[in-house]
Formats: C-alpha cells, structure tokens, sequence
C-alpha cells in the first residue's frame, strides 16, 4: 500500500508529482471547433476533446504492454468514467491482474492491492483500531482498502464473511469502525479478479457483493495473430510486465471533470424505457431463478452515458445499452437449476432477452 | 450304642424331612351320594300355539313371499355404457391377451416418455394442455406501437411538417428509408436490430452506405440526442432521405431489368 493511503481521508490523495499530460491545445481547438461549428450542426454540443484524448492516451500507455483485449480496455474505462467498480473473470494467465495493475497505473491516484486468501479477515481488509499506551486511547489504522484504486486479486479465494466487509465501502464509500465512519477518497475504485468458481479453492461471491459490481467482463483467450504478437515482444526482450514503462495520465481532478461531463450526457426517454424493460424482462423470464434488481438499471445507464461519451457523442443510443447490457446483466441474475443443468448461460439469457424488445426508434 | 457325630445326625433329619415333604398318596376320599330328584310339585308347563287364522294372515302378506321374482331395476343409458365396458374389459383380462398386458404398459411408457422429451426439447409448456396454467408467463415480444409497414408515411410525414414538429418528421423520413431498404431486401428487418446493424447489412461498395451512415447520424443526433432543428436543417435533412431514396428506387429498376 502507498504511505499516502494512511492519512486521513479527508485529505486529497492526488500527490503532486502526478501531472495529467498536456493535450496539445491547437489540435483541442480544431477538434471543438469541429464538433461545434455552424457548418455542422450533427455534432455533439459537449467538447469531449480532453477526454477523447486522454482516454486514447490510456489506451496507448496500456497497448505497450497488453496485446489486444480492446473492448475489454474499452469497458474498463467505461467503468472509470462512469464510477463504477469491475469484477474480472477469467482463466489463470490472461492478464486479468496485469490489466488492472496497467489500467490503475495510468491513473496518477494512491493504489493498494489485496491478495484474498481464505483466512484473510475483515479486519485485515477495512484496518482496526489500536491501543495507544502512551495516550491511553484507541487508534484507527486504516487498511488497504483506504486507496483510490483497489486491486483485489482472487476476490474469490476469501469467505463470505470477508466478502461482508466490502459491501459498506462498495456501495456507500465508506467504512464504519467502533462507531465512527471514515468517507473513502474520490476517485475510489474496486477492480477484482476471480477464478471461474468451479475451480478447487473457491467461493461463490455472494450476490449483494456482486450486484454492487458495475461490471462484470469476461477476458478471454488471445487470438493467434495477437499470441504470436505476445510470443515476438517476450522473445525480443521485452517482458511484458515493466510496469514502468506506464505513464500515468488521468489525476484526480481530471477524472472529476471528465465525470462531471459523464453525468451531463443527454437521454431521451425511450432509452430510459428501454434500459428499463430490458432489465424488466430479466424478472419475468421463465430461464432465471432471480432477475436484476433496480440497480442494474442505474449501472447500465450509467455505463452507456459512460460509453457513448467514450464514443464521442453527447447522447445515448440503444446501441450504447445493448454493447454495455451482458456486463452489467450477467452477475446479477441467476438461472434456474433447470436451465443451469441443461448448459444455459447468463449471456444467452441476456441475448434472448436483448432480441425480445424493440428498439426504440 | 456309639453316639453319632452332629453331622450325621442332622443329615439324617434331613433325609426323613425330605421323605415326609414327598408326593404323598392321598386316601382316597368316599363319594357322596348323588341327591335323588325330586317330582315337580308345580303346574303343568303350558305350549303357546300360534294362531292358525293368524298365520294365515302373515303367509299371505308381501313381506313374507320369500320365493317372490326381483326384477332389475331401470338401467339408464349411461350405466349400460359403462356395463358393457365392464364386461369388456373383465372378458378381455380373462382372454389370452392379457398375458401381454405389461408388455402393452411398457410400451405406453416409452411412448410418454418420447413425447415428454420431444415436447421439452421443442420448449413447449405443456403443462398448459393438462390445464394448469404455466409456472412463468412466456415472454411477450415486446413491441412499441408502430409498425413501419403499416404506417402512412406520406400522411404523416404531411401533418407533422404542417405542424412544424420537425423532430418527429425526421423520424418519419428515417423509417420510411428503414422502410424502402427493407421492401428492396437490402436490409433484414427486425425490431431488435439497431440502427448500425442495418448500415452494415448494406453492402460496403458504392455511395448506397456512406448515405444511409449520414442519413442515421442525422436521425440519432435529432431523435436520440435532441437536437433542435431549424427549418432549413429540416429541409436539409429532408433532402438528404429523398435523394437516398431516388438512390434506391434507381436501384430498384436497374435490378429488375
């Protein structure tokens, strides 16, 4: 953990040597103007430049060491944007703990990392509170969890009973402790890793911890070409594991602004009514045992205001929502023993689901 | 005469204990004499003879006709249906083929149970057929009120232009093309598909796919994103679906001849 993680929360976690790149200001202009100018008038009324730019940034400082994965990198920083935290999941050895170790490198905030185990306590998570001799008096030692960007890797491998100690922190961002409860610092960011669940060693998260997940992404298997790719840069010298060669990009205050714009997004009511009947449908479909509860819906309209901004447009499609609808659909519904027995999948619910309603139009 | 030790004295008191305790023969006791019966110094006893009118009377009372005919009662139509059914089946049961009858219930099985896995492979409910309702209600397809073929478009298109609801004009024309490309088989319409899964069933060669991009663009900003039009935008836009559609309708017949 970063010593600047210890302080009291109140204070601003940014250090000062985390500068945000500059963005050259002529190329900023021209593309504002672009954007704004009377000869075009279907272009967004948002100047998403900055942005645009710095997420493209992040995007570059990533691809020197991550082959591939862009919609994965995509979604992660949708999930930035729209602050919200990420569950990972994927087989051993496809770069789940490095891409979050890059993605909150490029970010120029305090960042811990927990290693779940199955005797890890909440106590080692959230920090306890100390008997001071010399003062006679109790102190509170904050635990790693008192960071901006969180990595737990193998969320999994923990009990429900340290699983527990997240759902305060997730949710409402902050930590209760002997009757006194600490705010967590802005940006504050969950991104864990898991397992698939039927691997030996294991725990199913329980699903209120799931349901404060904003996204849960599948990273999956390289393709040949990006393999290959992987397999030249080891061979050529380069490890893919210099985490130094990642610069950070976005402060503090920089993602503040960016997800002031964020929540400014443009959505016309169909799209409500939309996300709104797709998450609708997922409590009336005869495949799941329990449907999404109306958090899903926030998260997904969060996301595509999140998605469309990363897109470049101050508005949200139905497009936006069907790309964002499995992340955020696939943990928080579970399927019927029967259809679980007969091989079904949340992501097919999700597709059937998704080709059920209409889009507005 | 010696003097017998203790021991020997006690056991042979023992011994005439023992015999004196024995099954001893008892004396046979005198029998007494039976009592001699006495006469009955009493009345003669007298018989009660049932009246002879009486009794005449009695065998000649219905109850009593024991040998009298039953006759069957009145048998309905639906008891003899179900009588011969009976009778059928305890004659059948007696015949030969009864020896196959579990043979008979094997088969019926195998039939049900290929029925019930045709019918849950097929996803059919087929609860619904014994009367129960389903356990869930199916999924309803979700549709929004419109039907694009169906719609009037020109009609419409003429009163909300009259109207100066450009927004909902714009819509309009852009279902109108969603319309044309459909009818043409350029595009497969289907309510889920959005707007780019249409623009990338057109094909990727020739202007036909640069002008519909353009032309949903222009629908997203003014629809989606709200975008406040102006008269002349609007004729700008309305400009832009007519020459696609003259585009298409050139299409049209350079494929029919």
């Amino acid at each position: 953990m970063e010593p600047e993680n210890l302080d009291p929360i109140s204070q601003s976690p940014t250090p000062a040597s985390f500068e945000t790149p500059a963005i050259p200001v002529a190329a900023e202009t021209a593309a504002s103007a672009a954007a704004t100018g009377p000869e075009n008038a279907f272009a967004p009324r948002t100047d998403f430049a900055r942005l645009t730019a710095q997420t493209e940034a992040i995007r570059t400082e990533i691809g020197k060491i991550i082959v591939g994965q862009t919609d994965l990198l995509e979604l992660l920083l949708t999930a930035v944007l729209a602050d919200g935290h990420v569950l990972l999941e994927g087989v051993p050895g496809v770069a789940k703990t490095l891409m979050a170790k890059l993605l909150a490198r490029t970010l120029a905030v305090p960042f811990s990392r927990i290693q779940f185990t199955p005797d890890l306590m909440p106590s080692d998570v959230l920090g306890t509170s100390v008997f001071r001799q010399n003062k006679a008096d109790f102190e509170f030692r904050p635990g790693p969890i008192f960071a901006s960007v969180v990595l737990i890797d193998e969320i999994n491998r923990a009990p429900a009973k340290t699983q527990s100690a997240l759902f305060e922190v997730m949710e409402e961002r902050t930590v209760t402790q002997d009757g006194t409860t600490y705010a967590m610092q802005e940006p504050f960011l969950v991104l864990a890793t898991q397992n698939p669940v039927e691997q030996e060693g294991t725990y199913r998260l329980p699903e209120a911890q799931l349901d404060r997940f904003l996204f849960k992404l599948h990273v999956g298997y390289p393709t040949l070409a990006e393999e290959v790719q992987i397999l030249q840069g080891h061979h050529s010298g380069f490890g893919g594991t210099n985490l130094e060669a990642v610069q950070p990009i976005l402060s503090a205050a920089d993602l503040a602004q960016l997800r002031q714009q964020v929540r400014q997004q443009r959505v016309e009511a169909n799209i409500l009514e939309y996300i709104a009947k797709l998450v609708g449908q997922t409590r009336a479909h005869k495949s799941l045992y329990l449907g999404a509860s109306p958090r899903a819906s926030l998260a997904l309209l969060n996301g595509a205001k999140a998605l469309a901004a990363l897109r470049g447009r101050d508005f949200v499609t139905p497009e936006d929502v069907q790309f964002l609808a499995p992340s955020v659909l696939r943990h928080r519904i579970m399927l019927t023993p029967e259809r679980e027995m007969e091989g079904g999948t949340p992501d097919e619910v999700v597709k059937q689901i998704i080709q059920s309603v209409e889009v507005p139009r | 005469m010696p003097a017998f030790p203790a021991r020997v004295r006690a056991l042979l008191v023992l011994l005439l204990l023992s015999a004196a305790a024995g099954p001893a023969q008892a004396a046979p006791r005198p029998v007494a004499a039976a009592p001699a019966l006495l006469p009955d110094a009493g009345p003669a006893p007298r018989l009660r003879r049932p009246d002879a009118d009486r009794l005449r009377d009695l065998r000649g009372q219905r109850e009593f006709q024991y040998e009298e005919a039953i006759t069957q009662p009145e048998q309905s139509a639906w008891d003899a249906f179900w009588a011969r059914v009976r009778d059928a089946i305890g004659n059948w049961l007696v015949s030969r083929s009864y020896n196959h009858f579990w043979r008979w219930i094997f088969y019926g099985l195998f039939v049900v149970a290929g029925v019930f896995i045709v019918l849950r492979l097929l996803e059919i409910d087929f609860t619904a057929m014994l009367g129960r309702s389903p356990r869930r209600a199916a999924l309803a397809y979700d549709t929004m009120a419109e039907n694009i073929h169906e719609v009037d478009f020109a009609t419409r298109l003429a009163e909300a232009e009259a109207a100066g609801n450009w927004r909902l004009a714009v819509r309009l024309g852009y279902l109108q093309l969603l319309k044309t490309l459909a009818d043409g088989g350029l595009i497969n319409w289907q309510p889920d598909k959005t707007n780019h899964a249409y623009l990338a069933e057109l094909p990727a060669a020739g202007p036909l796919r640069g002008a519909f991009r353009e032309a949903t663009r222009q629908f997203e900003y003014v629809w989606y994103g709200e975008l406040a039009l102006t008269a002349p935008l609007y004729a700008q836009v309305r400009a832009g679906h007519q020459a696609l559609r003259a585009q298409l309708g050139r299409s049209y017949s350079n494929t029919s001849r």
